[in-house]
C-alpha cells in the first residue's frame, strides 16, 4: 500500500498564504473499495441525495472521449461553468493518456464526479499490477531542461489543471487518482466593520451560510495579514460550511459580528484553527477567549486528536496553545512572511514509541522534552528497511509561498539522489522554500532521514499526533540560504 | 468487508473513549517512579471496614459459581437501609450501565433526551450512540439551569439528567430547586437525579430524590459504590424508581453483569458507613480548604462545591498542564473533554498526597510565570 505524487498549482488571491486554491498530487494507503462488477458497461447514475454520477469502460485510448465527456458534462450537470468543467476534461485527459499506457490491455477504469458544493471532486480508478513506482515521483525521464522532456508530465499537467490532485493506492493493485476542481468564486466582497467600540453583551453563535458570507467579507475587509484562500472567497467560505467541510463561530455584540473563529480537518487526526479574526478592540481579550474556549469545546469530544494554529503570532498564546516553532518563507515575490505555528491536544496524551536515530533523535528528544510529551524514543540502529530501488516523493506545491511541500511515499535505495533531483527542478521551477514532511509513524518516512540529512534538510518542527505518529518538518537550509 | 454498510450511522460518527492507560506505563513514558491518582474521584480512604473484610476473605470457591442475576442480598439490604422495596432497586455494573439501561428502555431513534453541556459526559455518549439526540443546555453560573433545561423539553424528550452534585463543578440544586423543577417538567417524561456524590453533601437543604418519587413518580435516583463507598474497581452502582419504572429498565439491562465479590462488598460496605462516611467528609473538607487557600495563593481561580474534587483554571492550555504534572507523578483530569479548556480537575484526598500536589503545582505555576523557585 503506497503512494506517491506531484503537484498542483496555486491561484494568486489577495493576502492568500494556505493551501486551498493551490492543487496537489498526493499518493497516500488507503483500503481498497469495493470494485463494481460489469466491465464494458458504461453506466450514469445519481444517488439519491443527487450528487454524484459514475461511469464505467475499458482502460483504452478508443474510450479516451468518452472519459472526457463524461468530465465535461458530469460538471457542467451539476452547475459549473465551462471554464471549471474544462480544467476537469484536461485532467482527465492527460491522467487516462497517461496511465492507459502502463495498464494491461483488458483493464476497465471507473470515473465518478461528485458535487460537494463548492467543488467538484473527480476520482478515476482502476488496477495497475506491478505498478513501476519510478513513474509517480515528479522527476521521473525528466530533464528540467528540456522542453520535450517536460511534454511527458501528463500527470503534472493534470495537476496543474486541477485545485487538487492525489493518488491513493489500495490493495488488489487498485489505484485511484481523486482531484478536485474548486468552484471560481469573487475573491472581493464589499462588508462594513463595527463601528469602534460597540457595547453590549457579547454572545456566540453558529453561523449561517450567508452571516459567514458576511464575515468573510469582513474579514477582507479589516486587512487582517493571514488569510486562507476560502476566506478570501467569502461564497467559498460559505458554501464550505453548507458542505460540512468548515466550522466556525462568530461573536455578536448587538447586531454586529465583531469576531468569529473557523476550523476544519487539517488532517484525519488533526484540525486546523483559523484566527480568531476581531474587529473591536478586545481589552483583556475577553472575545478572544470566548470564542477559542468555545471552539475548543465544541470539538473536544470529536475524533479529531490535536488542534493547530499556523499564521501570525497569538499574544497570549500560552492559555490556549502550545509554541511549537516559526517557519520564515522567501516568497515568490522575495517577499518574507513568518508562520507561528501553535498547537494543542484535545485529549489526555497516549503515549507512543519512535523509532529513530541521529539528527532526528536529537530534534525529537529535545521536543518531546520541551513539550512534556511521553514518547519513548528507540534507536533504530540506523537499520534500513528491506529497499526497493526506487524512492517515491510526493510534491505539494505553493506558488504564492514559493513553497514545496515533499512527502516520502516509498523508501528506496536512491533517497538521497532522488531528493537532490526534486530540489533541482523544484528550483528550476522558482521555488525557494523546501519542506519534507517526515510521519515518526511510519517506517518508510523514518528510513528518510539519512538522505535527508545528505542532502541538506534539517528538522525544525514537531506536529504531535498529526499523522499516524507526529509530524516532524524538515527544512532545506542551504537552498533557503542560496535564494 | 465493508463494515460501513453494516454500523448504524450513529455509530459510525461516534468517537469511543479513550481510557487512560495502565499505571505502570504511564510511569515509564513520563519517568517517574510514583503516580498519584488524582483524576478519577476515588476515596483513596478505601472502602468501609466491613467491605476490606467481605474482600479480604472472598474465596476462590465464590468465584465459581454465578452471582445473584438480580443482586438478591443487595437489594435487600439496600430496602431495609432505605425503607423501600426490593423490587425498586436494580442493581447495575457501575451507573454507567444504569444510563445505558434506561435510554435503551425508553429512548428509539427521533426521541431526546436533555442534560447539562458541561457535566458527567456518558448520558450523551449513551444517547449517541444509541441514535438518540442528547439535547446540552449550558450551564449557568457553573450550575445546571432549570429553565434552560425546561426550555429544550418537546413532545419527543423521554429523560432529563441531572447530575447532583454536578461532576466536575460541584455546584447542586437544593430541594426546593428540584421540586420547583419537577412540578413543571409534568409526569410525561423521566427525570434521573444522578446523585454518585450525594453522600459527600452535608447540607440540609440538599434533595434526596428517593424521597422526592413519592412525590413524583417520574424520578429516578441514580447512586454509585464507586465513590463515597470507594469500591470503584469492582463496579456496583444502583437504579431506584418507581416499580413501574425498574421493570421496564429490568428489559434492557444484562443479568450477571454484577459479579460475587462487588454484591458482597457493596452489602457490607451499606452495614459499616457511618465512620467511613464521617471520616471521608472530613479528608476532602481538610484537602479542599487547603487547596483552595494554596490557589487563591497562587492567583488561580477554583470552582467546587461538593464532592471530592475541585476545578481549577491553570494559566496555560489543560491538556500541557496535565502533561506538565504527569511528569512531576500527578495524574490530574484535564478539562478539555468536560468542555472547560483550561481548567483541571483535582481529587480531593489525603493531606500528604494534596501537599505534594501543591508543591508541583506551585513550582509549575512559578516555572510558568518564569519566576526563581
Amino acid at each position: 500500500m503506497l503512494s506517491a505524487s506531484l503537484f498542483m498549482k496555486c491561484g494568486f488571491a489577495p493576502k492568500v498564504c494556505f493551501t486551498d486554491r493551490s492543487a496537489a498530487l498526493e499518493i497516500l494507503a488507503r483500503e481498497q473499495r469495493a470494485v463494481p462488477k460489469g466491465m464494458g458497461r458504461t453506466m450514469i447514475k445519481q444517488n439519491k441525495q443527487q450528487k454524484n454520477a459514475s461511469l464505467r469502460i475499458p482502460l483504452s485510448m478508443p474510450f479516451l472521449p468518452l472519459a472526457v465527456d463524461f468530465a465535461g458534462k458530469g460538471a457542467r450537470g451539476f452547475a459549473y461553468t465551462d471554464k471549471e468543467s474544462h480544467s476537469l476534461e484536461l485532467a482527465v485527459e492527460e491522467l487516462f493518456s497517461f496511465y492507459v499506457q502502463k495498464v494491461a490491455a483488458d483493464s476497465a477504469v471507473e470515473l465518478e464526479v461528485e458535487d460537494q458544493g463548492y467543488r467538484l471532486a473527480l476520482s478515476i480508478s482502476f488496477q495497475m499490477a506491478n505498478p513501476d513506482m519510478r513513474a509517480f515521483n515528479l522527476v521521473w525521464q525528466v530533464n528540467p531542461d528540456s522542453e520535450e522532456s517536460l511534454e511527458l508530465l501528463g500527470p503534472m499537467i493534470a495537476a496543474r489543471s486541477v485545485s487538487s490532485l492525489r493518488l491513493d493506492f489500495g490493495n488488489d493493485d487498485r489505484i485511484t487518482l481523486r482531484m478536485t476542481r474548486n468552484r471560481d468564486y469573487p475573491t472581493t466582497q464589499v462588508a462594513a466593520l463595527p463601528p469602534p467600540n460597540t457595547q453590549g453583551p457579547v454572545r456566540l453563535v453558529e453561523p449561517s451560510s450567508s452571516d459567514l458570507r458576511h464575515f468573510s467579507a469582513m474579514v477582507s475587509a479589516s486587512g487582517a495579514p493571514f488569510i486562507p484562500g476560502f476566506l478570501a472567497s467569502p461564497g467559498m467560505a460559505a458554501d464550505m460550511l453548507a458542505a460540512g467541510h468548515l466550522n466556525a463561530i462568530l461573536a455578536l455584540r448587538g447586531d454586529w459580528i465583531i469576531g468569529g473563529v473557523l476550523w476544519r480537518p487539517l488532517t484525519d487526526s488533526c484540525l486546523e484553527l483559523y484566527g480568531p479574526y476581531l474587529f473591536n478592540d478586545d481589552p483583556d481579550d475577553v472575545v478572544l477567549t470566548l470564542l477559542l474556549d468555545e471552539a475548543v469545546g465544541r470539538i473536544s469530544r470529536s475524533r479529531f486528536r490535536g488542534l493547530v494554529r499556523r499564521q501570525g503570532q497569538l499574544q497570549g498564546y500560552e492559555r490556549f496553545f502550545d509554541l511549537l516553532g516559526e517557519l520564515d518563507l522567501t516568497g515568490i515575490s522575495g517577499a518574507a512572511t513568518r508562520s507561528t505555528y501553535y498547537y494543542r491536544q484535545l485529549r489526555e496524551e497516549g503515549g507512543g514509541v519512535v523509532y529513530c536515530s541521529g539528527a532526528l533523535a536529537t530534534f525529537l528528544a529535545d521536543q518531546y522534552n520541551r513539550l512534556c510529551l511521553p514518547r519513548q524514543l528507540r534507536e533504530n540502529g540506523g537499520e534500513q528497511l528491506r529497499l526497493r530501488d526506487a524512492s517515491v516523493l510526493a510534491v505539494e506545491l505553493e506558488y504564492p509561498r514559493s513553497l514545496a511541500i515533499i512527502r516520502p511515499l516509498c523508501a528506496g535505495k536512491d533517497m538521497a539522489a532522488n531528493l537532490a533531483a526534486h530540489l533541482d527542478l523544484l528550483q528550476n521551477d522558482g521555488i525557494n522554500n523546501f519542506m519534507v514532511e517526515i510521519n515518526t509513524g511510519r517506517s518508510e518516512d523514518i528510513a528518510f532521514t539519512d538522505a535527508l540529512e545528505a542532502t541538506g534538510f534539517v528538522p525544525r518542527l514537531l506536529i504531535p499526533d498529526a499523522g499516524l505518529g507526529d509530524l516532524v518538518i524538515y527544512e532545506h537550509r542551504v537552498r533557503k540560504q542560496q535564494s | 468487508m465493508n463494515l460501513d454498510l453494516l454500523i448504524p450511522e450513529y455509530v459510525r460518527n461516534f468517537e469511543a473513549y479513550t481510557p487512560s492507560r495502565p499505571d505502570h506505563l504511564l510511569q515509564e513514558e513520563y519517568g517517574v517512579s510514583h503516580l498519584h491518582r488524582l483524576n478519577n474521584n476515588e476515596n483513596t480512604l478505601g472502602p468501609p471496614a466491613a467491605a476490606v473484610r467481605v474482600i479480604a476473605d472472598f474465596s476462590p470457591d465464590l468465584a465459581v459459581v454465578y452471582p445473584s442475576g438480580d443482586s438478591y442480598d443487595l437489594r435487600e439490604a439496600l430496602s431495609r437501609r432505605f425503607d423501600i422495596c426490593r423490587d425498586r432497586f436494580l442493581v447495575t455494573n457501575g451507573s454507567c450501565e444504569a444510563i445505558t439501561s434506561i435510554i435503551k428502555a425508553f429512548c428509539q431513534q427521533g426521541d431526546n433526551i436533555i442534560t447539562a453541556d458541561k457535566t458527567f459526559a456518558v448520558y450523551e455518549w449513551v444517547a449517541e450512540f444509541s441514535g438518540v439526540e442528547a439535547r446540552l443546555v449550558p450551564l449557568r453560573d457553573y450550575a445546571y439551569d432549570p429553565q434552560g433545561l425546561l426550555d429544550r423539553i418537546d413532545a419527543r424528550t423521554k429523560i432529563i439528567f441531572i447530575c447532583n452534585p454536578n461532576n466536575p463543578t460541584g455546584s447542586y440544586w437544593t430541594k426546593q430547586v428540584l421540586i420547583d423543577f419537577l412540578e413543571k417538567v409534568g409526569e410525561n417524561r423521566l427525570v434521573v437525579v444522578d446523585e454518585a456524590y450525594c453522600e459527600y453533601v452535608e447540607d440540609p437543604e440538599f434533595p434526596d430524590a428517593m424521597e422526592l418519587m413519592e412525590r413524583f413518580p417520574n424520578v429516578v435516583s441514580f447512586r454509585t459504590f464507586s465513590k463515597m463507598y470507594a469500591l470503584a474497581g469492582l463496579r456496583a452502582g444502583y437504579l431506584t424508581g418507581t416499580r413501574d419504572v425498574v421493570d421496564v429498565v429490568r428489559r434492557t439491562s444484562v443479568t450477571y453483569s454484577v459479579n460475587v465479590q462487588a454484591q458482597m462488598a457493596a452489602k457490607a460496605a451499606l452495614s459499616d458507613d457511618r465512620e467511613h462516611i464521617a471520616a471521608t467528609r472530613t479528608m476532602v473538607k481538610q484537602a479542599r480548604l487547603f487547596l483552595c487557600k494554596v490557589c487563591t495563593d497562587l492567583g488561580l481561580e477554583t470552582v467546587g462545591g461538593e464532592g471530592n474534587y475541585l476545578m481549577i483554571k491553570v494559566p496555560i492550555n489543560d491538556l500541557l498542564m496535565y502533561r506538565r504534572l504527569m511528569k512531576r507523578g500527578m495524574m490530574v483530569r484535564s478539562m478539555t473533554g468536560f468542555r472547560f479548556p483550561g481548567w483541571i480537575r483535582v481529587t480531593l484526598r489525603e493531606m500528604a498526597v494534596m501537599e505534594s500536589f501543591a508543591e508541583a503545582l506551585t513550582e509549575e505555576i512559578r516555572e510558568i510565570r518564569n519566576v526563581r523557585v
